[in-house]
């Protein structure tokens, strides 16, 4: 019989030769990675990608690529859903990614304690955008519940602004009414009745009032609103601040199915991380977001107008409840729409 | 009169401006009037049309939602909406012809046959659990105690992260890198010598994934255990397990360079008991060159060969594609107990066996080169041009049998101690789905001189039609 034993060693230390090999070549690259965001955020993220990317390659060599898809944040949650291999998601609601936890099991239940301010890394408020001289003398979120008054806003089963404005409103008039549900309801169905028109997504519903010029006023983001008092047509619109508004907060996730599959994990929570630093909260701060951090704040604060904020969590709870009680099917939004028709 | 004269003519001149003022007014409100009936027929119209824009949209994302049954090169494909469920529908047929030349009395006989036709169905449930099912009713299969031949692939997969899956079932041993190539995807028509002492397809448990972007992959799992080149989904004769183990670095795989990305480097092995029959090895043109002592055992005359416990098998691999061109090479080595058993003799030993190949391969027509399935650049079509891919394969390899056989466990006459093979082929991709192939192989064995199958050098024409979606 042959001796093997000198034959197998000879095998299995050119295989760890090679493999050592291998392991010295995890070196320098190039890295793609793919934000599915919500609607506003497009002008942000391409400023923010970019110096991501300069920072990123300062900090570890490799040139990243980071590839942008937006859309009406449910739509976004679920295309994520059916396979778009989003590396993090910057939704415009908690409720979005923890779809992405219940139904794809893309990343853990605890994803909001990864990252500071329960990862909303900037906020935003509802506001109301108004055609010039505001001619139906728009003030309150009660205005807009008048007979005549043309409302835009979008469809809150497709976009989480379109949430975001319900819950304002909502919450507007449970503190009106010193917390009486039924006037709240009553009060929320007549702003509805004065929606012509339910977009799938705030940008939609921008280019409705902003382009093609329909409704009296846009119940808009914050950061949406300046965006269009800052651009060409600034001339055309003016800004109304409720007293009592609903601070906004997008929150941000990476995905640590996909970033495991892409090897992405890294770069991803880097990209998340990047959102926190001085230069990221202030590229948010110029794209008309609220920043977090105070410094950051203190610097842009003349660009938001003062007003009482109230959080989701303070006046309505959890994301999942809400989603049951308002959104979800046969809700109290169904009802509305059913009753106004 | 002077006075009621100017009187009157004030009087008619205030009348004519009141009139004037009435009309302007009245003209006024009416124009007003106009211009908000305009303003609401205008929001109307915008409204309307803004409207049929939005449902327009939110049909698209409804028909998004819809269940979606497909028909295409993959084949049939039925998906729910949430792409949570899904069943796709698809098979393989590769019809041969063997051609055999310069062959002794008695040896293989030139044969049509179809040597693949392999209905597939696979798919997903509840997202996380992937499943498939190949059958196989090609020329000459059949089944046994140990292995139903017709059942190739049986296995649930439990899809919890690329990086970390759970397979139970019936599947390719993860452990030589011809082997694990799809049947279709080979570069010529039979596997090189070491997928004959690597084993086949054997139930089991693995757990396996490709971390790191797919740089890095690994399986490693418990099986029944095989004989070198088999199948099986039952244990038969023993209880022992094979534990199989595989790595595969691609490390350079997002590189930019592109003479660097095509690298990948690996090895596999198993470790196990075995107790049982033992296999016989075959040639390229399938027939058996090497058998062990195959008697009942009953008598010293009629001595028979079984596995007789311990068995191992290493195989270092290695491929590498660079544009158009293509190199895999393996080696791998089997070393098992063996038991020979006459009468009441009983004689132990150990067979070191081994084989290895170098493939290479090169497309004429541009396309890039690849493990898996190639995409012709310019699908062959009548009339318009397109010709399909053309590639050239060529193989050495080699099959050593460990002299200690002989003549103990394996009679020298018609047992090959050693083969040696070269090969070169052509395939011509008319597209992604039908192939044509021809292989011209020629083996040179030392041993086995009275052995119709290895008394000459076996020199065989094997041709193939493929079709795979």
């Amino acid at each position: 019989m042959k001796t093997v034993s000198s034959d197998i060693r000879r095998i299995f230390r050119a295989s760890l030769i090679l493999l050592v090999l291998c392991g010295v070549s995890l070196s320098a690259k190039t890295i793609e990675i793919l934000n599915v965001s919500y609607d506003p955020t497009r002008e942000f993220y391409v400023q923010f990608n970019e110096a991501f990317s300069t920072y990123w390659k300062e900090k570890t060599g490799d040139d990243v690529v980071v590839k942008q898809s937006h859309g009406g944040s449910g739509k976004q949650a679920r295309a994520i859903l059916d396979g778009l291999q989003a590396d993090v998601a910057t939704l415009g609601l908690g409720y979005d990614i923890n779809v992405l936890v219940e139904k794809g099991r893309l990343l853990p239940e605890d994803w909001q304690q990864r990252l500071p301010n329960n990862s909303s890394p900037y906020t935003s408020a509802i506001v109301l955008l108004v055609r010039k001289g505001n001619p139906k003398g728009i003030h309150e979120f009660e205005d807009l519940a008048r007979p005549g008054v043309s409302v835009i806003t979008p469809n809150p089963k497709t976009s989480g602004g379109a949430r975001w404005n319900f819950l304002a409103a909502w919450g507007y008039a449970l503190k009106k009414w010193n917390g009486d549900k039924a006037k709240a309801r009553a009060f929320v169905a007549a702003i509805y009745k004065n929606t012509p028109v339910l977009d799938t997504g705030a940008r939609g519903a921008t280019t409705t009032f902003v382009e093609r010029g329909i409704g009296d006023v846009f119940i808009s983001w914050e950061n949406e609103a300046l965006l269009v008092l800052n651009g060409k047509d600034k001339a055309e619109f003016s800004l109304v601040v409720p007293s009592t508004t609903i601070l906004a907060e997008p929150p941000v996730a990476w995905l640590d199915r996909n970033v495991r599959r892409h090897g992405t994990e890294a770069v991803s929570r880097g990209y998340l991380e990047f959102l926190y630093t001085e230069k990221g909260q202030e590229i948010a701060a110029r794209n008309y977001y609220r920043p977090r951090n105070a410094k950051i704040a203190g610097q842009f604060s003349s660009q938001f107008a003062p007003t009482q904020l109230f959080t989701v969590q303070e006046v309505f709870g959890a994301w999942n409840d809400i989603q049951k009680t308002y959104f979800a099917e046969g809700g109290i939004f169904d009802e509305i729409q059913r009753d106004n028709r | 009169m002077s006075i009621p004269i100017r009187y009157s003519a004030g009087l008619f001149a205030s009348t004519i401006v009141s009139l004037a003022v009435l009309a302007a007014d009245d003209t006024e409100a009416q124009l007003r009037q106009l211009r908000e009936q305009l303003s609401a027929l205008d929001q109307k119209i915008r409204t309307l049309e803004r409207q049929r824009e939005v449902d327009q949209e939110i049909a698209v994302d409804k028909a998004k939602a819809q269940p979606l049954a497909t028909i295409d090169d993959k084949g049939f494909t039925i998906r729910s909406a949430d792409t949570n469920f899904t069943m796709r529908i698809h098979g393989v047929f590769q019809g041969d012809g063997r051609f055999y030349f310069d062959h002794a009395a008695g040896a293989a006989n030139d044969t049509f046959l179809a040597r693949r036709v392999r209905p597939i169905f696979d798919g997903t449930v509840y997202r996380l659990f992937d499943y498939r099912l190949m059958l196989d009713f090609g020329s000459g299969l059949n089944s046994a105690a140990a292995n139903v031949g017709f059942v190739q692939d049986a296995y649930v997969n439990m899809n919890i992260d690329p990086a970390f899956q759970i397979r139970v079932g019936k599947d390719k041993v993860p452990l030589s890198l011809e082997r694990l190539q799809s049947d279709v995807d080979l570069g010529l028509p039979e596997r090189g010598f070491p997928s004959v002492i690597a084993p086949n397809r054997d139930t089991g448990i693995q757990f396996r994934g490709e971390p790191w972007g797919g740089k890095f992959e690994y399986q490693l799992g418990v099986f029944n255990g095989l004989s070198d080149g088999g199948s099986g989904d039952f244990e038969t004769t023993d209880s022992g397990k094979d534990v199989v183990a595989r790595v595969f670095f691609q490390p350079f795989r997002d590189q930019r360079a592109k003479w660097l990305k095509g690298i990948g480097l690996g090895v596999g092995g198993s470790y196990g008991d075995q107790r049982g029959a033992v296999r016989s090895y075959v040639s390229t043109g399938q027939q058996t060159i090497f058998s062990y002592l195959n008697g009942n055992g009953s008598t010293p005359l009629t001595p028979q060969v079984t596995a007789g416990g311990e068995h191992w098998r290493v195989e270092p691999q290695a491929w590498y594609y660079w544009g158009s061109l293509g190199i895999l090479g393996e080696y791998i080595v089997s070393d098992q107990k063996l038991q020979r058993t006459a009468g009441t003799s009983v004689l132990q030993t150990r067979a070191d066996n081994r084989g290895w190949q170098i493939q290479g391969s090169w497309f004429f027509t541009g396309e890039e080169n690849t493990f898996r399935t190639v995409n012709p650049l310019r699908p062959f079509t009548l009339g318009d041009g397109g010709w399909g891919a053309l590639q050239a394969v060529a193989r050495i390899n080699q099959l050593t049998l460990d002299n200690q056989l002989f003549p103990v466990f394996a009679n020298p006459d018609t047992s090959v101690s050693k083969a040696s093979e070269w090969s070169v082929g052509i395939n011509w991709y008319l597209n992604r789905l039908v192939r044509v192939s021809a292989d011209y192989s020629q083996t040179h064995y030392e041993g086995g001189a009275k052995n119709p199958a290895t008394a000459k050098d076996e020199k065989v024409l094997i041709s193939r039609v493929q079709l795979s979606f």
